[in-house]
């Protein structure tokens, strides 16, 4: 290898080659190019002819240049120029290829394969044996152990195995196992993960000892950042964001994502020049927080630059049983100041009376002693506890004295007072919390006591209910499954009037203890297995868990660290989740400083070699190609490049054509409209003439044939242009989108459904007209409401009047004093006036005059029925009846206004 | 045998739908020479009233129109036209060395012959002459003779025909016959020597027009080259041509005035044509020489 900076030859000897090139300088010249060819009538003529000029025949300077700089390109490419060569390796002996896999090897994974793919290039053209040494424990839990020496293809497959491992790298054990490798004329290539540890430093001796090492680092601006799970403060999220080194101002954005990839919260923090870390606040709505499954940083690919979040950061609702009044006076003394105090940064509380509380979903519902509550109230907290919900009680002086059931244990009358004026003995502290309660775990502060106390009455179950104790065992802290839910009692008050518990730090973690329980992470249980569920990769990319992930016993969960046993990701069951994230593990991240002794170093960033010889031979070959042409132009044979020029054109019109076809890809769009959608275009699309179906054939008969004169004649001579007439089913279809029904009463019918009342009632109130035709000439006058109404059934009909003068009805279109049908005479009723519903517009029009018969027409609109008394005048008035009802119907008391008219002329006119 | 004369019929009628292009441009050429010529207009034998004159010493008594003398005191002499129809033999040169051009902006030499033959012949037809093709058959006049040159001509472009040599085959002619050639005649000198010589030994009178192409004369190639010929001559490489044009001239000029000075000494008449000139001033000088061969 020759090396000019940061060019180098592979095989520099062909480099010799460029000597031959004033050969072939003057081979060009003397060897004169392939003739032209060209027929010739008059060939005759030239045979014999003298040729002068023996010379060898000229060929142009540039010509001849560009021969030359294709054959040294040719030359210089095959001595295979790289750019930035992989340095280092310098002995001839096999390669030592320690690959640093643990997790902080991920973010800049690709430059690394890109480094050690120039490598293993290297070793094959040098034809050295190849030693691959991953620090990452495997997958499967092993070691690292190196491999046996392989020739660089094998090399190859096994480093194209690598991944970056979500855990932390043992360069410890990595060291311990290169102790036993023995290597002839060896040198080491380091491809570190750029973080400091005492174990990295003697990895880093154990590989100075084997041959020269070449170390290869991140520059220090791209090694990753470290994402801490996010403690609360107040409603938000707080989460530390860790970097290697402390130089230089950095803008990293937090994004928070909930289960369905979708970015609820993307949050910019910036790390100032000269700090280590930044703090980024996550504002979101309690709702949306409790979406949110995963925290991760932008840019970051490793799994620490993740976090994933379970209930544990989850706000749950913890409503307060109180009175609304509060003795603001003395806060310090309020039981509701200390638990709002200590539970009010980790949940959202609610506090109120028990049955407003309990009016919206709640996690855990707090009775403390002060509260009082009904009887019935009683019942219904009992009935939410078996239901799943979780209810903490807390003693003092109410419960000492009253006799109350609702308490995990039976409890003693009155309270215990420990120290005290009266007594010896000294307010008594806490004792440990066993392993089975859910408060293990936490550490029990000195300086707790509790001096009164209610006591639970001896019995075979206590000690299975007991959670917490104090000092000399009698209980603090019992809890009762009851159904579902957790019924738990605090024996002491939630004030510091019984124990100074209430102010201490412990009081804040039990209280957080229980409202995570309400959860369902039963901390109760530690015997329980959380199996994977979902597990993050070394890129921190969520994957199904792999097969040698196995499960952690939940006593055990806060204290796993994640390793290939135990990926971090998400453990539990369907109804208990938790998460175990890698950060909390990778203590204070510092630069990679301890270089082994004589090692060179050099980054990946600049490190990736570009091989020329490729581009080189192609520029040989386009130079080549160009010499053809320019050859074959000199001579004449090139056909002229009209046609090339009308190919491409071809092709190009050809593509053009084919492209509208692309586009209009059938668009099919099905129309899959309900048959309720169908029946509301239908009648929505057009005005629409409805009538009531009575189930009489051949009154509805009539009735279609009415309204379809009744049409024809609208079309004719009003506006309105109404479309097929509907008959319409009073219990299924939908009446409000008729401006009028008209409802023929035939003999014994039976009166509508409640449903189809109702629906009529609904039909009329909001604006529409019900047109009723008794039909009945004989019952001339004679109805009173109350007959009306009970053929109707439940259809609420107004009071109803005789149409009076100058009723709108009288003039909506027409000038009509009479409103004859097929019968005259019959008086009309309208609502009476003094109703004030739907501005005046009366809901129903009643009338016994058999309009339909008098407008029903055939299909050629002749009159299918004489009208009575007769004449062509009665059935003009007729038609002029049902304009004016259409028109009434449609246009509400518009005329009516008109009635003020010649007041307001007259008033203008002053 | 039906067959067969359908077979004939057919490949007349494809011959013959070449022709009228090759017909049309002839005889446009034709229509432009013929208004710059005006016939024959002088005494001689022939059908058509031509002058009186008045009786000289010397006239026969047959030539004296005694109509014409009993109107008048005189005696008067009818002469006709000058009407002798000659036989004229047109050939032109089809073999490969004619199917060259330089350019693309020029016609090839046989088809610029053609035209200039067909538009000869349309103009000889004009004028009354009996004319035909140099391949055995006897000359005819009117419409008829040339619309049957014209298809001989066409269909007979492939090789290996009689017409398709690059001299004019020899054959008897009837005594002060006349012939018109046209072609390179790039043979060498000697041959095209010996074959009109023959012709020339028949008395026939014979007008010669030698067709080149405009690279013929100039040689405009440059560098090392191949030469081909198309007649199977052989090849030759000339190194530079660059080098050798000159001597090329001298060669080319040399064999053109051989042929002249051929022409000159056996009483023909010569005309050079370059294809990159105009037919129609080829032939008018070639009917006029020929005009003036004919009046002889």
């Amino acid at each position: 290898m020759l090396s000019l900076g940061a060019f180098a030859f592979a095989s520099p000897w062909i480099l010799w080659g460029l000597l031959s090139l004033p050969v072939i300088w003057w081979l060009l010249r003397i060897t004169p190019p392939a003739p032209k060819l060209v027929r010739f009538p008059a060939i005759r003529l030239l045979f014999r002819l003298p040729q002068k000029e023996d010379t060898p025949v000229h060929t142009p300077l540039w010509l001849l240049l560009l021969r030359l700089l294709t054959a040294a390109l040719v030359i210089v490419a095959l001595a295979h120029p790289l750019h930035n060569p992989t340095a280092g390796a310098t002995r001839s002996g096999p390669i030592l290829l320690v690959i640093d896999n643990g997790w902080a090897a991920a973010q800049n994974w690709q430059s690394r394969i890109g480094y050690l793919s120039d490598l293993l290039d290297r070793a094959e053209r040098e034809r050295r044996g190849v030693v691959v040494l991953a620090t990452a424990p495997t997958v499967s839990g092993e070691a690292p152990a190196p491999t046996k020496l392989l020739r660089a293809a094998q090399a190859r497959q096994i480093v194209r195995a690598i991944r970056p491992a979500p855990w932390k790298s043992e360069p410890k054990a990595a060291a311990a196992a290169i102790g036993t490798l023995t290597l002839k004329d060896a040198s080491v290539v380091w491809l570190n993960e750029g973080l400091e540890s005492a174990d990295a430093k003697a990895l880093g001796a154990a590989l100075a000892k084997i041959g020269p090492v070449t170390l290869v680092t991140d520059q220090a601006g791209a090694l990753p950042l470290v994402l801490r799970p996010p403690k609360p403060q107040g409603g938000n999220l707080v989460a530390r964001i860790e970097r290697v080194g402390s130089s230089g101002a950095r803008l990293v954005r937090i994004r928070a994502l909930d289960d369905k990839g979708a970015v609820l919260a993307n949050v910019p923090a910036q790390i100032p020049d000269g700090k280590r870390f930044a703090d980024a606040v996550i504002e979101l709505p309690a709702e949306l927080r409790n979406r949110v499954v995963r925290l991760d940083l932008a840019g970051q690919r490793t799994a620490a630059g993740v976090v994933l979040v379970d209930e544990r950061w989850r706000r749950r609702p913890v409503g307060i049983v109180a009175q609304r009044t509060i003795a603001s006076g003395q806060p310090l003394l309020s039981e509701l100041y200390y638990l709002e105090r200590a539970l009010g940064p980790y949940t959202e509380l609610r506090r109120g009376p028990t049955r407003e509380l309990l009016d919206r979903p709640i996690a855990v519902m707090i009775l403390p002693d002060g509260a009082t509550i009904s009887a019935d109230d009683r019942l219904r907290l009992e009935k939410w506890v078996r239901a799943g919900g979780l209810l903490l009680r807390f003693a003092g002086a109410n419960l000492a004295e009253g006799d109350d059931a609702l308490v995990p244990v039976k409890l003693r009358r009155g309270d215990r007072s420990v120290g005290g004026a009266m007594t010896w003995a000294k307010p008594l502290g806490l004792a440990d919390f066993a392993a089975g309660s859910p408060f293990s775990g936490l550490t029990v502060p000195t300086d707790v006591r509790v001096s009164r106390q209610v006591l639970a009455e001896p019995s075979a179950d206590l000690a299975a209910k007991t959670w917490a104790r104090l000092a000399d065992g009698t209980p603090l802290v019992t809890a009762e499954r009851r159904g579902k839910g957790w019924l738990a009692l605090i024996h002491t008050s939630a004030n510091p009037e019984w124990s100074n518990l209430a102010l201490s730090g412990l009081f804040v973690e039990m209280l957080r203890r229980m409202v995570a329980l309400s959860q369902g992470i039963a901390g109760a249980d530690a015997r329980i297995n959380l199996p994977p569920r979902r597990t993050l990769d070394g890129f921190g990319r969520p994957v199904r868990p792999p097969a040698t992930a196995i499960a952690i016993a939940a006593a055990a969960f806060a204290k796993t660290v994640p390793g290939p046993r135990h990926p971090p990701g998400l453990y539990g069951t369907e109804t208990i989740r938790r998460s175990l994230n890698l950060s909390p593990s990778i203590a204070r991240l510092r630069a990679f400083a301890s270089v082994p002794q004589g090692a060179t170093q050099s980054f990946y960033k600049d490190a990736r070699q570009t091989d020329f010889k490729p581009w080189l031979l192609a520029a040989a070959l386009l130079l080549l190609i160009l010499d053809t042409i320019i050859g074959l132009l000199m001579r004449g044979l090139l056909p002229l490049p009209g046609r090339a020029a009308a190919a491409v054109g071809v092709v190009a019109l050809a593509a053009a054509a084919a492209l509208p076809l692309l586009v209009a890809a059938p668009n099919a769009i099905a129309q899959d409209g309900s048959l309720d959608d169908q029946f509301a275009i239908k009648a929505t699309s057009k005005t629409r003439l409805a009538y009531i179906r009575t189930g009489n054939a051949e009154t509805d008969q009539v009735s279609l044939a009415a309204m379809r004169g009744l049409g024809a004649i609208l079309r004719r001579r009003t506006s309105v242009e109404p479309g097929d007439p509907m008959a319409i089913d009073a219990e299924n279809d939908e009446l409000a989108l008729f401006p009028m029904l008209y409802w023929p009463i035939v003999p014994g019918q039976t009166p509508p459904s409640e449903q189809a009342a109702a629906r009529l009632n609904r039909f009329m109130r909001s604006g529409g007209i019900l047109l009723i035709d008794l039909r009945d000439p004989a019952g001339q006058g004679s109805f009173d409401t109350i007959a009306l109404r009970r053929a109707l059934g439940g259809v609420r009909i107004p009071a109803l009047a005789p149409v009076p003068r100058g009723h709108v009805l009288t003039k909506s279109f027409y000038l009509l004093q009479q409103f004859p049908g097929r019968w005259a005479g019959g008086t009309v009723w309208v609502q009476s006036g003094n109703q004030k519903v739907n501005d005046g517009v009366s809901q129903v029009v009643v009338g016994s005059n058999d309009w339909a018969g008098a407008w029903a027409v055939d299909a050629s609109l002749r009159p299918m029925f004489p009208v009575v008394p007769g004449g062509s005048l009665q059935r003009e008035h007729a038609f002029r009846t049902g304009i004016n009802i259409v028109m009434f119907a449609l246009t509400g008391n518009y005329k009516a206004d008109q009635v003020h008219l010649p007041t307001i002329m007259r008033r203008l006119g002053q | 045998m039906a067959a067969k004369a359908l077979h004939v019929r057919h490949r007349a009628e494809q011959a013959a739908a070449r022709l009228p292009p090759l017909m049309v441009h002839a005889e446009r050429i034709a229509a432009t020479v013929a208004q710059g010529v005006h016939g024959r207009r002088r005494v001689g034998q022939g059908e058509t009233f031509w002058q009186f004159r008045r009786y000289e010493p010397g006239d026969t008594l047959q030539s004296i129109d005694w109509r014409q003398s009993a109107k008048t005191e005189h005696l008067f002499v009818r002469e006709t036209e000058w009407e002798a129809a000659q036989s004229v033999w047109l050939w032109r040169d089809a073999s490969g060395s004619m199917r060259y051009s330089s350019d693309r902006k020029h016609p090839e030499k046989a088809e610029r012959s053609d035209i200039l033959l067909l538009a000869m012949a349309s103009l000889l037809v004009r004028g009354g002459e009996r004319i035909t093709l140099l391949d055995g058959s006897r000359p005819a006049s009117g419409r008829a003779a040339l619309e049957n040159l014209a298809l001989k001509l066409t269909a007979d472009a492939g090789a290996n025909s009689p017409l398709a040599d690059s001299l004019p085959p020899f054959m008897a002619l009837p005594r002060h016959g006349q012939l018109v050639l046209f072609g390179d005649f790039l043979s060498p000198l000697e041959d095209i020597e010996a074959r009109f010589r023959r012709f020339a030994a028949q008395g026939v009178k014979a007008y010669v027009m030698q067709v080149l192409d405009p690279a013929e004369e100039t040689l405009p190639f440059r560098g090392r080259t191949r030469f081909e010929g198309l007649e199977d001559e052989g090849r030759v490489l000339v190194k530079r041509v660059e080098t050798v044009r000159e001597d090329y001239h001298g060669r080319i000029n040399d064999h053109i005035e051989g042929l002249r000075g051929l022409c000159r000494r056996i009483g023909w008449s010569y005309g050079l044509h370059r294809t990159d000139h105009s037919p129609e001033s080829a032939l008018l000088t070639a009917y006029m020489a020929l005009s003036a061969l004919l009046a002889r």
